[in-house]
């Protein structure tokens, strides 16, 4: 029998999933889902780290079509000085 | 005279990153006079992790000062890790404080903890998990009052990885503030003064804000910053 898992309680799971696996730990992602659409979006500080958050998302959400919009934070000069 | 603070903080370095971070620090001898790191140096708390960081950070010429983070926390290795940054000579300050540059500046802090912002925050009440949760933080800002008052410097700095003010943390959900800071510690750094307190950990947060005692606050979590580390000038203009 399927049970019909409503959008609010997927959300959660898979942000929990994203905070909690060990291959992620990441904990500021935030996640939206739009019918069968999951949307990450969020900063993270490495390249792989990006990809490693979709898949923990896709194994959370099997079925759902996960978009990928966490961006990786480039880590620029550093800048002016601040006199305080 | 003027003293040239580097501040970052949640460089959250996996052994992925192994390598890779120095490049951003280079010069950084020439351009501060102290680095201060504000905690979630690694991403899952593990002794490899911790390894990474102080390879990445070790002999670079100026005074290195830690405190850890909740991630830092998460494989219950922190203690190790803080032992590890020590050996090899720089500091991890745990409800502590240290005093550098001959006098000049102290340091004091550590990780913090959370409970949220006066008038809308958790108090020592009713179930023994709440009361140890909002205990853990008042019992640090007790600590940090100890520490902030033994400083005999010219300046003093507050380094924490959570939050003393609420302002630092616009751009995260308002929903999560109680888990990002706690008002007890601005209380703590108020009551005993400072020139200044430094914090991560709101990834999303505003780098500027000020406790209601009138300490100048930055949150220098790279993802605020969007850059290697930010300078703040103590004590003057820069020459
Ligand atoms: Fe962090
Ligand atoms: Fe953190």
């Amino acid at each position: 029998m399927d049970i019909w898992d409503p959008p609010h309680y997927v959300a959660a799971r898979v942000q929990r999933a994203i905070a909690e696996d060990e291959r992620t730990n990441e904990l500021g992602i935030r996640v939206d889902i739009r019918g069968d659409h999951l949307f990450l979006q969020g900063q993270v500080c490495e390249e792989d780290q990006r990809e490693r958050v979709a898949q923990v998302a896709a194994e959370a959400a099997p079925g759902m079509v996960v978009h990928n919009e966490v961006i990786c934070v480039a880590v620029g000069e550093p800048g002016e000085q601040e006199v305080l | 005279m003027t003293i040239r603070i580097a501040a970052v903080g949640d460089i959250h370095l996996s052994e992925h990153a192994r390598g890779t971070y120095r490049a951003h620090l280079d010069g950084i001898d020439e351009r501060a006079d102290v680095l201060l790191v504000a905690g979630d140096l690694t991403r899952h708390g593990t002794v490899e992790e911790g390894q990474v960081v102080v390879d990445e950070f070790r002999d670079l010429g100026i005074p290195v000062v830690f405190v850890l983070g909740n991630h830092d926390y998460h494989s219950d290795a922190e203690q190790e890790i803080a032992a590890m940054l020590r050996t090899a000579g720089m500091y991890a300050l745990d409800d502590s404080a240290e005093v550098l540059l001959d006098g000049r500046l102290g340091v004091a802090g550590g990780k913090g903890f959370g409970g949220g912002f006066a008038g809308k925050c958790a108090s020592e009440f009713g179930e023994p998990e709440t009361k140890a949760f909002v205990r853990h933080t008042r019992e640090i800002a007790d600590r940090w009052r100890i520490a902030l008052k033994g400083l005999d410097t010219d300046h003093r700095i507050v380094l924490s990885h959570y939050s003393p003010v609420k302002e630092t943390l616009a751009g995260e959900p308002p929903e999560i503030y109680p888990f990002l800071g706690s008002y007890l510690l601005a209380e703590a750094a108020d009551a005993a003064g400072a020139d200044l307190i430094v914090h991560g950990h709101a990834h999303a947060g505003t780098e500027k804000g000020v406790t209601p005692g009138g300490i100048r606050v930055r949150n220098v979590a790279l993802p605020v910053l969007g850059r290697a580390y930010a300078i703040y000038c103590l004590g003057g203009e820069e020459l």
